[in-house]
């Protein structure tokens, strides 16, 4: 059974002359946990970006689902969720109200009048800010005033809250203390919390820079210059292949 | 010798040289016919007429200047605020609209705010007659356009990553525009709305001044009998209405978080919307039009205007507003620079007050009394309504201003005057200059008031047309004075971009 959910076939971007990303063909099959490790600059966030639809590759293919981005209805759409390495919260509303935007998805226009005018419930959002280690004391917060590891967390509560298969995470550990980080990571690779009744995205795609945080995946797949060097079983990883990335 | 390096300090000082040619044409004009009257017209405002009849009077007048300046306050910010979204760039990228209908609502929206909305009462009046809603009418038409650039503005600089990360959630598209743009609109209705009431109720007097109702309408009548001290009740009476309509907008606390607060500001914004659009059918469907049948002949009056005296009328509305600008620009940091003490900031703060206070046909019509018309003083008119604007944005924005460079130049013997150059308003030029980059597209608009009054450029010859209803002489000045004002936005525009 062909159990693929994204598939790039001899993807290639461009931006101002400069080729992003050059010929990349990747599977991702339903249900794997595959870390993105290349130096910074090297295309990583760009190829989340292609996965996730928010850029249109210059030459290539891309399916999710087995369709063309623009064939996708809301449904299929709403089961991709991003962490994104700048975050991208709104600034000007609070940390629960961030959170909750994760929920416009899934209800109607009247939800999203009741969160801005902060009179929504945000029973669902506190619960997964709580998981993520967010004190109740900066929950009405406004996110400028939040510290990097605060907006970090709120990014991923709101990553999350849509309780999507599929995560595409650039940098998720970034600003986080080597505690916190054990608790994001277990939070969104386990795919059951039977504690917290909390489901983790089945299948996931984490850009990293810490080798010590590839325990948790089965796949590691390699980017420089915007070309795949490798894309192998975490067991098989060895000093050689690092060499040929970093 | 060194060359001449221009800073946005030099920049902020050297349009008075506009003063030679203007002090020299007005010192050729002074006539001292009307002296008297002038120190009369300036004594009476420490003696104002204070009795029963005119307190009644005030009373009456000031209930029609605040319904008609309230209510297009509320209208034109609000559907201001609906344009401003359908103007920016946001709304077409969430909605994937071509930018093809962005660029033609931008153009009839710059066409619209192009004219002043005293050109807009003249006309509607001779459509019209003398009618209430007319006021209401005029200022919200112009207004509306005027907002709407506001919040477009604010609404373009809204982050292009937070739209992705908000669209990527998938969410509905108007729930992504609103979650977007809501702060934004609540902030600019924060900082900008009680700067619009105000300039809606000064609207409201001027458009008083052309018979509209109003204070305004006191205003001109009685310094048409010459009755100063009357004058002054009105202006003052007007004074306390602005500085109490500041006080209270203040005091609201446009506090979102506050539930009952934020239904009530949503019944208004529902309410007016809908009371506006039964208020205008009312209006299309109930008038009778008197003069309507006059549009119908625009084709077929003919034009007197020659074009030589046509594009005369064209260049001196030009260096009318270059004028004037160069006044409203260099004249506040330069009166504020030369007198830097507590008690001189006071008296200049007072008489800046003053300068936006009185309308610009006062102004102008009382310093006719000892200079004849020219376009130097209508142009030192309008540069001193707009100096006492530019003027209360430069003192807020020292007020505000880290102090801390200013009082270490100062105690290193640095002079007070090169100090406060220096150390304050070196940090503030060139914001300062960007406000009067968008200044200046008002003074354009506004050229057409003290022309009407001054028998200078356009706005006299729109006058003249408009009283022996030649329609097409109208027009064609309309498509000019638009011409004017766009070129100068776009001028204006790009100096401000360099500048922000």
């Amino acid at each position: 059974m062909n159990n693929t959910l994204l598939e790039l076939k001899n993807i290639s971007y461009k931006y101002k002359n400069n080729l992003i990303l050059n010929k990349v063909n990747l599977k991702i099959n339903s249900g794997e946990k595959i870390a993105l490790l290349g130096k910074s600059g090297s295309g990583k966030t760009t190829l989340i970006s292609v996965l996730n639809g928010t850029i249109k590759p210059t030459q290539g293919e891309v399916k999710l689902f087995n369709k063309s981005y623009e064939e996708l209805d809301r449904k299929q759409k709403r089961k991709i969720t991003t962490i994104w390495q700048d975050l991208r919260l709104i600034e000007d509303l609070s940390a629960e109200q961030n959170v909750n935007c994760g929920l416009l998805a899934e209800n109607n226009f009247y939800f999203t009048f009741k969160n801005l005018l902060n009179i929504s419930s945000f029973k669902k959002a506190h619960k997964y800010m709580q998981l993520c280690g967010l004190h109740n004391s900066i929950y009405e917060k406004k996110i400028r005033k939040l510290s990097g590891g605060q907006k970090q967390r709120v990014a991923i509560a709101r990553s999350l809250i849509q309780g999507s298969n599929i995560l595409l995470a650039d940098e998720p550990f970034n600003n986080l203390d080597p505690k916190l980080i054990t608790t994001i990571k277990n939070l969104l690779l386990e795919n059951v919390d039977k504690k917290n009744s909390k489901k983790s995205p089945k299948t996931a795609l984490v850009a990293l820079h810490r080798l010590d945080l590839l325990n948790d995946f089965d796949k590691v797949i390699g980017i420089r210059e915007g070309k795949i060097f490798f894309n192998i079983k975490r067991n098989n990883l060895k000093k050689l292949h690092l060499d040929k990335i970093y | 010798m060194n060359k001449l390096k221009l800073n946005y300090i030099s920049l902020s000082f050297l349009p008075i040289l506009v003063c030679i040619p203007l002090g020299y044409q007005l010192i050729n004009n002074i006539h001292l016919g009307g002296f008297k009257l002038f120190q009369e017209f300036l004594i009476s405002a420490f003696n104002p007429k204070i009795d029963n009849e005119i307190i009644i009077t005030i009373i009456n007048r000031l209930n029609e200047t605040i319904l008609i300046g309230f209510f297009s306050w509320l209208v034109s910010i609000i559907f201001g605020a609906i344009f401003g979204i359908i103007s920016s760039n946001i709304f077409y990228k969430i909605f994937n609209i071509p930018n093809f209908f962005y660029r033609i609502i931008r153009f009839f929206l710059t066409i619209i705010r192009s004219i002043h909305e005293v050109v807009w009462g003249i006309l509607l009046m001779q459509i019209y007659g003398i009618n209430f809603s007319i006021g209401i009418i005029a200022i919200c038409i112009p207004y509306i356009a005027v907002n709407s650039k506001v919040f477009a503005e604010q609404l373009e600089i809204i982050d292009y990553k937070s739209f992705e990360s908000i669209n990527q959630i998938n969410a509905p598209k108007f729930s992504s525009l609103l979650t977007l743009i809501w702060n934004p609109i609540i902030n600019t209705f924060k900082n900008f709305g009680l700067y619009r009431l105000e300039c809606s109720i000064r609207s409201t007097v001027i458009l008083g001044l052309f018979g509209i109702g109003g204070i305004g309408t006191s205003i001109f009548l009685s310094f048409q009998t010459l009755n100063f001290r009357e004058l002054w009740t009105y202006l003052w009476s007007l004074a306390i209405l602005i500085i109490l309509s500041g006080l209270i907008f203040k005091k609201i606390k446009f506090n979102t978080t506050n539930k009952i607060l934020s239904i009530f500001f949503i019944a208004v914004f529902f309410i007016t919307i809908l009371f506006s659009f039964s208020y205008f059918l009312y209006f299309i469907f109930n008038n009778n039009f008197e003069n309507f049948n006059s549009v119908s002949s625009l084709f077929k009056s003919s034009s007197d205007l020659g074009l030589f005296d046509f594009l005369k009328l064209i260049l001196e509305t030009i260096i009318l507003s270059l004028l004037s600008t160069g006044i409203a620009i260099s004249l506040p940091p330069l009166v504020i620079g030369i007198f830097n003490n507590n008690s001189s900031k006071f008296f200049i703060k007072i008489f800046a007050f003053l300068l936006r206070l009185i309308p610009t046909p006062v102004i102008l019509l009382t310093l006719l009394t000892f200079n004849n018309p020219s376009l130097s003083l209508a142009a030192l008119t309008l540069g001193l309504h707009n100096a006492g604007i530019t003027s209360k944005l430069l003192f807020t924005n020292l007020d505000r201003q880290d102090k801390r460079n200013y009082i270490a130049m100062k105690s290193l013997g640095i002079s007070k005057k090169t100090s406060w150059l220096l150390g304050l308003f070196s940090q503030q030029a060139k914001s300062y200059l960007a406000y009067c980059a968008y200044r200046s597209d008002i003074i354009i608009r506004e050229t057409a008031i003290v022309g009407v009054i001054g028998s200078v450029g356009l706005g006299w010859q729109l006058q003249e047309s408009l009283s022996s209803f030649a329609w097409q002489e109208v027009t064609i000045v309309l498509i000019a004075y638009s011409s004017i004002a766009i070129v100068g936005e776009l001028i204006n525009g790009k100096i401000k971009n360099s500048l922000t």
